[in-house]
This record gives C-alpha cells, sequence and structure tokens, in this order.
C-alpha cells in the first residue's frame, strides 16, 4: 500500500535498533537507502527534505522501538 | 483567540462538518516560491471535525490535486482493519476566518459522498471544541 516509500522503509528498518540507540524518540530523514539526517522535530525534517531533495517522496520517521498505531473509530475510513 | 462558529442543520445527523481549504504545507511553499515556481491553489473539501480520530485524514484524491509526494507513513489501525500502513502528507489546513493549522494528515479512501477530510485530534489538541448540540452548533478556538 506504500510501495513509493518501500525503499526507505527498508532503510529504516535495517537501521532501527541502532537509531533507537542513539536517537530514540528523534526523527529521522531517510531517502532511498540513506538515512539523511536526525532531526528533533518532525517539521524540522520535513523542512530539510523538501530543501535538499524538492518536492519529491521521502520518509520521516519518529525512532521508536515499537510503533504504536494511529486510531480511528470511523466507518468512513474506507480501509 | 482565533476561531470560528458554524451553524449545521441537524448537527446530529449530519455531524460537526465545515468548509475547508487544504493548502501545501508552509515549507514546500517558500521553497516552491523562491524557486519561481507556481503554487497549487488550495482544494476545497468538506470536512468533519472527529474527536475518535487520532490525526487528521484526507481524501486520496486531494494530495494528488495539490501536487503532493508524501512524506511518511502512519501505521493505522480502523473498525474494520489493523496496522494499515498510509502515506503522510505535510499541509495546512485553512478553516473560516482565517485560522490556519499546519499539520501531516494521512491519505485514505474516505468512503461517502460528503466528506473529503476528517479533523482529527491532531489539530484539536491546539484548540478549544465547543459542541453546542441544542442549537445544533459548534466552534472551534486556537
Amino acid at each position: 500500500m506504500v510501495a513509493v516509500l518501500e525503499k526507505e522503509l527498508e532503510t529504516y528498518e535495517c537501521k532501527r535498533a541502532e537509531l533507537v540507540g542513539k536517537a530514540k524518540d528523534k526523527f529521522a530523514l531517510v531517502k532511498d537507502t540513506e538515512i539523511v539526517d536526525i532531526f528533533d522535530s518532525e517539521l524540522d525534517a520535513i523542512r530539510a527534505g523538501y530543501e535538499r531533495f524538492g518536492n519529491v517522496p521521502f520518509l520521516v520517521k519518529q525512532i521508536v522501538e515499537i510503533e504504536t498505531p494511529e486510531s480511528f473509530t470511523s466507518n468512513l475510513m474506507g480501509i | 483567540m482565533p476561531s470560528f462558529t458554524t451553524q449545521v442543520p441537524n448537527l446530529q445527523q449530519v455531524g460537526p462538518v465545515v468548509e475547508v481549504r487544504i493548502a501545501v504545507g508552509t515549507a514546500l511553499e517558500e521553497i516552491e516560491r523562491n524557486a519561481g515556481r507556481e503554487i497549487p491553489t488550495p482544494a476545497a473539501a468538506v470536512a468533519m471535525i472527529d474527536t475518535g480520530a487520532t490525526g487528521t485524514v484526507l481524501r486520496e484524491d486531494i494530495p494528488q490535486q495539490l501536487g503532493l509526494n508524501p512524506v511518511g507513513v502512519a501505521l493505522i489501525s480502523t473498525p474494520s482493519s489493523a496496522n494499515v500502513q498510509c502515506y503522510r502528507y505535510a499541509v495546512r489546513l485553512l478553516f473560516p476566518n482565517r485560522v490556519v493549522v499546519e499539520t501531516l494528515a494521512i491519505a485514505a479512501p474516505l468512503q461517502g459522498q460528503h466528506i473529503q477530510c476528517l479533523i482529527g485530534r491532531d489539530v484539536l489538541k491546539h484548540g478549544v471544541f465547543v459542541y453546542t448540540g441544542y442549537i445544533d452548533q459548534f466552534t472551534l478556538s486556537f
């Protein structure tokens, strides 16, 4: 369902344990097979992604051991 | 305090809906403007304020209308599915009375005829939501 960012998700997953050890709860900017940088805020990471790569897909991911799903009670979601 | 108040006939049946416009996020807008590129016109949408939503949701065609690319992935659970991955997009929500909220929204099919956006608790966490049911009115203040 998220094929456009598949490579970035794989990159993040491969390095997740290492990232959790050194930057837990911060935000990783990931492009292709590279962890580009780590940021304190999500919006700073997104701004850096746009500045560096432009309006193309990139991944900003909070560095956590276990990801908690966002919950939606509405039956309008269509998922 | 920026705020807007909306009157919805039969609020109980329809829900707290408001006409909004969805614009690209500030960071992208600044970069595109500095590069001399055209900024996409904000997309009009009917939004429902949904206290049962962790985050804001856009119907999938809206990011396409704005020419946006995903900047992340969210893991979500709904009444009918668990741990589904959805794209996230950086956007600004333009409410009535020039109330503007910057957020990250996920994209989903959003079944149904009249709703293109759910305003979730990522937005509500910044403000005060007053639902005055007996006069079919609600107010959102920031």
